[in-house]
């Protein structure tokens, strides 16, 4: 064949391909059904195993699995919502919990709910020792009264209702899926009876739910078919996908568009308590910040609305002590650090350093957090303005704790660390980052005061409300006067959406997870 | 063809000199790749003379003006904390040439001479070398870097390290090939038949004649590696905040772009320009010196 | 000629141990506890060491190793640490888009270098010749990341007619899945008869796959420039003009003939080097192939993915340059007999 033949035909046939595709219009014509919503989403999943879960997937997973009880959101009448339990009740000493449980419920595979799958739920997260089971620790014995009634025996008395709801570790498996191994689950099945299935799963890029036909709650009123959710990390695509109407739903936009976003006819944005807070962590092991003059400097320099205003777009409250806005525990009458240099730099005369100190301090924060990353500049020149000269060391999560780990005498003198309960209790946050520890892991102050320890111990184990409460806010207060840690500012999770998505509830005690079951298109 | 090698009298090489500027004289590419090497030089000596908001470019915050589009209070607008782009782009300017020179210098010093005892030793030694050079360009650069950063801990100082231990190979290679071809000559026999060591005849026959082709690289290579930090940057992984470095500036304006387009797009213009002049630069040099030579595909 | 290839793959198998021990010690010298990564972010310290036992992380250096090399030639990668799903499943989820890009964009350089080489050699020091060096020379000093952003907010937030990024549509891919056949997306939508995934994953494709194949666009165009000048000189192209073929004839077809063989040598390099090239480019458009998936591993230290992909690219390269050299030698008598 002649070359030049063949060169001409490639031209050709190239040109026309060329004309063809480009005579394609783009594929965003369509509008997205109304019983299908589309979920831009940053959270992956990390491990589909009920048992295990105890990360960024736990967005989904109360919408697979159901507990024994759920936490209400913050404002409610009443704590506590009835699950798979009915009723429940505590005998007096808050060691003996007995659920009564609702009948007719089915797991997604047929099976039914009965006491022993309840029993063999929690004992195989127990026995797995995995993700969230330790707070399943005060856990003695489970007892199966009958086919409908659980009980409970603790070895210490501990607020049990608030772990049954917790959004991790407490999911109810089915009794076919108690005993498969963890492989099983990651293969991307799971084995829950809440309203929707897992249909299929491409990792780090969507999963798709379905409804659950037999769901307890039955589906009477407007709900989804179909929840298609794209992993979508970038907040300009998230903004964007919401925008043009491919998506309904986002968990992230651009800090700067986020403040106007609900001006635009498409699309609002709600704003709620997270229950998850920074904080910057002194190193009270080394100096300066073994000196408790120079780290209320520090609290009294923190530029707080600054750093909410660039690092979260002004969605957050600056912290009133350790519990965030809205969990129980959290106390408003306690002493807050508002922003004031003048006071900050009397401390540091008093401590002895009226012209400053000498020694760079090393600040370090994860990479991986936009958040931390904003502010730090902010906290660098604040600190400066006190005489304190510090350097920025970003570094990866895990480089970051494990030199806190280390050697406290060598470690960081200042870490950010960013926090959420495991569930809706404040001992948890209390205890893993206050308590005194022989090696150091959460506590990234190395705080040790005996008696900050006993007292939250005791607000742990009282069943009174009232008592836990008062004996709460008296350990904050230990805290905020010995100002181990800065506690900059509880997160407000903003969701952004397009106006005609309704139901959607923010309830905190499920961190930024949304409930496709209440939600609809109108 | 080579050039003709046995009669090094000053004379010829004054000469050799004097044809090779008359070249770059007349090309007026590379006249404009030196202009902007020049101003980039001249901005980044003199940073806090040449920023209109010399403390901004270093780091100060300024809140009451976050991301404001380029006007004429700020040329190219400002960032999420207030800080003069233009003024910034500058000092990246001077963390940007310091690594590069700091760079070549490494990359050279390791790769010229191992490049230089492969050719002349031939043998078990060149294999060696070569082997072991051969398998870290094998290696994706990238992901060695971003190893050697990740285990050493994010800094500038890590990155550079990074950066050259990838890329000393492409020297050693380049070095060996034009020793192999030069050590076969005439002079180089005569200085061994007068008795001069091996060290001797390496450093004072063959190395200076065989270093035209590494001084292009080397200026081609500095584009890279401002291109190579910046990369590093936009993954996180050189400088730290709130240090000027191009590459971080665009990664940070990621997350505006498509509003408040400004931060990335000088930025990483920034790194366009000084890329592209050195490569002007380079392909100039290269004519100058060798115009006969055919451009061989050397590397990527 | 034999014995030269076979002298080849015992230096490849050399390379790729080597390689081997560089990803392990790599992985075993970046910090954070691998043990603490897999087992989540608030594991208690007893968990963390129930894990450690459990993986082997316990065990002397070189016993890992031995276990390393070991599932390697089981073709078992390890497992994500972050996942738990297996290094391998993961690679071949995410090749397919990777090398869709790659193959689109090395097409695209050959289709726009090539020519533009050779009208330029044709008109060497006219204005144009000058105006094809420095689009060259621009080509090549582009930051990849940058050209995606610019062209992002020319064509999608500016012009509005393409999209941001990813391979498909959401409403698309809904609506008018693409079923799974080679895993490329144009193929499988033609193969199935889905003409309105096809245009969309086209339209998708374009920009990414053209800021990818700037660099080698530049690259091709002056490989094809000074190789075309080479030949022009020759003297059977003087021959030829002084018979009287018209002067396009020689040009695209006897000299193009000749000034092939380097060009394309440049280009298989270039492929080569593209995938590493596709990493900051399907960071920005938000392609899911290897370079999203290795950037999430990266961030989280997530080693088994990282040394499995670093594997990957490696023997990639490795085995590219291979097949260019034997295509060199089989083409060059002078290197098939004579030494190396």
């Amino acid at each position: 064949m002649n070359v030049q033949h063949f060169i001409k035909t490639a031209v050709v046939c190239l040109a026309v391909g060329t004309m063809v595709t480009l005579t394609a219009t783009p594929g965003a014509a369509a509008k997205l059904p109304r019983d299908i919503l589309v979920f831009a989403s940053t959270d992956s999943v990390t491990t589909w195993d009920p048992s295990a879960s105890y990360s960024t997937e736990s967005v989904y997973m109360p919408n697979i699995y159901e507990p024994l009880i759920w936490v209400s959101p913050p404002g409610s009448e009443t704590s506590f919502e009835p699950g798979l339990a009915e009723r429940w009740k505590a005998s007096n000493d808050g060691r003996m919990w007995t659920f009564y449980l609702r009948r007719g419920v089915t797991f997604h595979d047929g099976s039914r709910l009965t006491a022993q799958v309840v029993k063999d739920s929690f004992e195989r997260t127990m026995r797995m020792g995995k993700g969230a089971a330790f707070i399943l620790d005060p856990i003695d014995v489970i007892k199966v009264l009958d086919d409908f009634t659980v009980q409970f025996i603790l070895k210490e008395p501990a607020p049990f209702d608030r772990i049954a709801a917790s959004a991790n570790g407490a999911w109810i498996i089915s009794s076919r899926g108690v005993v498969k191994d963890r492989d099983w689950f990651e293969q991307g099945r799971e084995a829950g009876c809440g309203p929707y299935v897992l249909e299929s799963y491409k990792p780090d890029e969507e999963i798709i739910f379905a409804r659950f036909e037999d769901y307890w709650r039955g589906w009477e009123g407007p709900h989804f078919s179909k929840i298609v959710v794209k992993i979508v990390k970038e907040a300009p695509v998230q903004e964007q996908m919401i925008e043009s109407g491919v998506a309904d739903l986002g968990n992230r936009i651009p800090v700067e568009s986020s403040k106007t976003f609900d001006r635009k006819p498409c699309c609002d944005r709600l704003v709620g308590p997270s229950f998850m807070n920074y904080a910057v962590h002194l190193n009270t092991q080394r100096f300066p910040f073994d000196n408790v003059k120079i780290r209320k400097a520090v609290s009294y320099a923190m530029p707080y609305h600054d750093m909410i205003d660039v690092a979260l777009g002004g969605l957050g409250r600056q912290a009133i002590g350790p519990v965030p806005f809205g969990q129980f525990g959290h106390d408003e009458s306690l002493f807050q650090y508002a922003h004031d240099m003048q006071k900050a730099k009397a401390l540091m005369a008093e401590a002895g350093y009226p012209d400053g100190i000498e020694e760079t301090v090393v600040y370090t924060y994860a990479t991986e957090n936009a958040v931390e990353k904003s502010f730090a500049p902010l906290l660098k020149e604040a600190l400066a303005e006190i005489g304190i000269p510090v350097e920025i060391r970003p570094m990866n999560w895990t480089a970051q704790w494990d030199w806190v780990k280390g050697d406290p005498e060598k470690a960081q003198h200042m870490a950010a660390l960013l926090w959420w309960p495991s569930f809706s209790d404040p001992y948890e946050t209390l205890y893993s980052l206050w308590h005194a520890e022989e090696k150091p892991y959460w506590n990234f102050s190395y705080y040790r005061n005996p008696a900050f320890d006993k007292t939250i111990l005791a607000a742990y184990a009282t069943p009174a409300e009232d008592e836990a409460r008062a004996l709460y806010s008296r350990a904050q207060k230990m805290l905020i006067d010995a100002a181990p840690s800065v506690f900059l500012f509880d997160v407000e999770r903003p969701v952004f959406k397009r106006r005609e998505l309704k139901g959607y509830v923010i309830n905190p005690n499920y961190p930024r997870v949304p409930f496709w079951y209440y939600m609809y298109k109108e | 063809m080579k050039k003709d090698a046995p009669h090094h009298r000053p004379h010829g090489r004054a000469r050799e000199l004097q044809r090779s500027l008359d070249l770059i004289r007349r090309n007026p590419l590379t006249l404009f790749g030196l202009f902007i090497l020049l101003m980039l030089t001249l901005t980044a000596l003199l940073a806090p003379l040449a920023a209109p908001y010399p403390q901004q470019g270093k780091g100060l915050s300024n809140l009451d003006e976050r991301l404001e589009p380029p006007s004429f209070k700020h040329l190219m607008g400002t960032d999420d904390l207030g800080r003069d782009i233009f003024s910034r782009v500058i000092f990246g300017a001077r963390i940007s040439l310091k690594a590069a020179v700091a760079v070549v210098l490494i990359v050279v010093g390791i790769g010229v001479p191992l490049g230089l005892i492969a050719g002349y030793a031939g043998g078990k030694t060149d294999d060696l070398i070569m082997r072991f050079a051969d398998m870290i360009l094998a290696f994706p650069s990238l992901l060695l870097a971003v190893a050697i950063v990740a285990s050493l801990g994010p800094s500038l100082f890590n990155a550079l390290i990074a950066v050259s231990l990838p890329w000393w190979p492409w020297y050693t290679r380049l070095m060996r090939s034009q020793v192999i071809s030069i050590k076969e000559m005439p002079f180089v026999e005569s200085a061994a038949a007068v008795g001069a060591s091996h060290w001797r005849i390496m450093f004072r026959h063959i190395l200076p004649n065989c270093l035209s082709p590494i001084i292009v690289q080397a200026t081609v290579d500095m584009g890279y590696i401002i291109l190579a930090i910046a990369g590093l940057g936009f993954l996180g992984l050189g400088t730290q905040p709130p240090t000027a470095d191009w590459g971080v500036m665009v990664s940070d304006g990621r997350e505006f772009f498509l509003n408040q387009w400004w931060i990335s797009t000088f930025s990483g213009g920034a790194i366009f320009i000084t890329v592209l002049a050195f490569n002007l630069v380079g392909d100039g040099i290269r004519e100058a010196l060798d115009p006969k030579i055919r451009w061989r595909f050397q590397k990527t | 000629m034999l014995r030269f290839v076979i002298r080849r793959f015992i230096w490849l198998g050399f390379v790729l141990l080597g390689l081997c021990v560089i990803t392990f010690v790599l992985s075993r010298v970046v910090p954070g506890d691998p043990a603490a990564l897999y087992v989540g972010p608030r594991a208690r310290p007893e968990q963390v060491e129930k894990v450690r036992a459990e993986l082997g992380f316990d065990k002397p250096l070189y016993i890992q190793f031995a276990y390393y090399l070991r599932d390697i030639t089981r073709g078992d990668l390890g497992e994500s640490l972050r996942t738990h799903r297996p290094v391998v499943t993961g690679i071949l989820d995410h090749l397919p888009a990777s090398l869709e890009l790659m193959i689109s964009a090395i097409l695209i350089a050959l289709a726009a270098g090539v020519p533009i080489g050779v009208i330029s050699a044709k008109n060497e020091n006219t204005a144009l010749d000058h105006f094809s060096r420095f689009f060259a020379v621009a080509s090549t000093s582009l930051p990849s990341f940058w050209l995606a952003m610019i062209f992002q907010i020319i064509f999608f937030r500016l012009l509005g007619i393409l999209p941001i990024g990813g391979r498909l549509d959401t409403v698309v891919a809904l609506m008018h899945p693409i079923e799974k056949i080679t895993g490329f997306y144009l193929i499988d939508a033609l193969l199935t008869g889905n003409w309105t995934a096809f245009k969309d994953a086209a339209w998708h494709l374009i920009l990414p796959s053209i800021t990818l194949a700037a660099y080698s666009t530049g690259l091709i165009v002056r490989m094809t420039r000074s190789t075309m000048l080479e030949v022009l000189r020759e003297d059977y192209i003087t021959t030829a003009r002084s018979v009287g073929i018209s002067e396009n004839e020689i040009v695209f077809v006897q000299a193009l003939r000749n000034a092939l063989a380097p060009t394309l040598t440049t280009a298989g390099l270039c492929f080569a080097y593209m995938l590493i090239g596709t990493f900051y480019i399907e960071i920005i458009f938000f392609w899911p192939g290897i370079g999203k998936y290795i950037t999430n591993a990266i961030l989280q230290n997530d080693y088994p993915i990282i040394m499995g992909v670093a594997l990957l690219m490696a023997v990639f390269y490795v085995l590219v340059n291979l097949i260019v050299d034997v295509l060199i030698a089989v083409v060059d008598p002078r290197i098939r007999l004579g030494k190396e």
